[in-house]
């Protein structure tokens, strides 16, 4: 069965091009090395600790995706372990084996790159992400019979050539969105951010999943789903942010917050470069007014549908 | 570029376009999100072709299947949250 077409095809899994860093989780054993260390050492070591954020930003090997060229660093620490740094050609991501989702993906967007990628036909293959330990990854046959949808964090609109298209379709790049919202609200929100990067010519983008409350639901046996969706925008030419927030609920509208509420919610320093006085303040993005993050739950006093916000 | 057959309900990796139309193969759904419009041009007659084949190849499939009712969505598991 099936069909064929001349113009119907694509290209299965390209080379892909990329380049890993592994945070390894602390280990015990590394414990008996700190007793050897000099005292000298230990005052290096204990002025780290105590140096601001800035300074222990994570350094990362493809800088150009994040603005000031400093990735976002992780400020709740559970979200830590198991976690591992990919770079790909068109964004970068933080994925964890916890949830098996990114922690954020990241994206330098410019007017021209989006002009680039405007003609681009998507022709390409979800895949198991070869840079993740399979133990510690989503896999296909975990969204299988599901009904939640694969929801790009990076999306594949932003994406500028058919390298980076491709790599965009990593599970890793995934998490489990309720359809209405990835289809509806979510689009719409990649959409204005397109256009904002568009109109200001060149703006940083962090997007996420957060995982909020005591519970969360599993799905597959193994992908966390998350309650929310955020997109985190910086815009480097007039030192303004913002950040659209997204119930994973049906029937959920976007709301606009600061990056600094956004960066609580989190736990993590999304723009380690930016100012706090910028982060503070969320910018007056196009239909939105900052504010308080509204909830479907909260407007239709859905009982079991309850925000944390 | 090789060309590849677009088997519906056969694997849960291919997707495509066709214009602003997204279509994802699950092993459970054919998904078609986005929007298309149908021009009255060359353009829009290569669209309608491509949509033809799509429709016909998912058709095919569904008459040749045994089909239940309704299909079955796994249910999801509660566990505590890692980063609470």
């Amino acid at each position: 069965m099936g069909f064929t077409s001349g113009q119907i095809f694509w290209v299965k899994n390209k080379n892909q091009i990329f380049s890993v860093i592994s945070s390894v989780s602390p280990c015990l054993s590394g414990s008996k090395a700190v007793f050897r260390m000099t005292l000298l050492t230990r005052i290096l070591l204990l002025s780290l600790l105590l140096a601001p954020s800035v300074v222990t930003a994570e350094e990362s090997s493809c800088p150009e995706h994040f603005a000031g060229g400093q990735a976002p660093s992780i400020t709740n620490l559970k979200l830590s372990p198991q976690t591992r740094d990919v770079c790909y050609s068109g964004y970068a991501f933080k994925h964890s084996g916890l949830t098996r989702t990114p922690l954020y993906s990241a994206e330098h967007l410019t007017s021209a790159r989006l002009l680039q990628a405007k003609g681009m036909r998507r022709h390409s293959t979800f895949f198991p992400d070869p840079n993740i330990p399979a133990a510690g990854r989503a896999e296909l046959s975990h969204y299988a019979h599901s009904g939640y949808d694969r929801g790009h964090v990076a999306p594949s609109a932003d994406m500028p050539d058919q390298q980076s298209q491709q790599e965009c379709f990593s599970l890793a790049n995934m998490v489990p969105q309720v359809p209405e919202i990835n289809r509806g609200v979510w689009e719409k929100v990649e959409k204005s951010v397109r256009k904002m990067a568009k109109e200001r010519g060149d703006i940083y983008v962090v997007s996420g999943p957060l995982f909020m409350g005591n519970n969360i639901q599993l799905m597959g046996g193994a992908v966390m789903v998350p309650t929310h969706t955020f997109k985190a925008i910086y815009d480097p030419g007039r030192g303004e942010s913002g950040a659209y927030l997204v119930d994973n609920v049906p029937g959920a509208q976007p709301t606009f917050i600061s990056i600094a509420e956004l960066e609580k919610l989190a736990g993590m320093n999304l723009f380690p470069s930016v100012a706090k006085t910028s982060k503070s303040v969320a910018m007056n993005a196009q239909g939105m007014k900052a504010g308080k993050p509204r909830t479907y739950a909260g407007r239709r006093g859905y009982a079991n549908a309850k925000s944390t916000l | 570029m090789p060309k590849v057959r677009f088997k519906p309900y056969d694997n849960e990796a291919d997707t495509f376009q066709i214009a602003g139309l997204t279509i994802e193969n699950r092993l459970d759904r054919i998904s078609l999100f986005g929007s298309l419009d149908i021009t009255l041009d060359r353009e829009g007659l290569k669209s309608a072709k491509e949509l033809q084949l799509l429709v016909d190849a998912v058709l095919a499939e569904l008459e040749r299947r045994e089909l239940p009712e309704k299909i079955t969505i796994l249910p999801t598991e509660t566990v505590a949250n890692p980063f609470a």
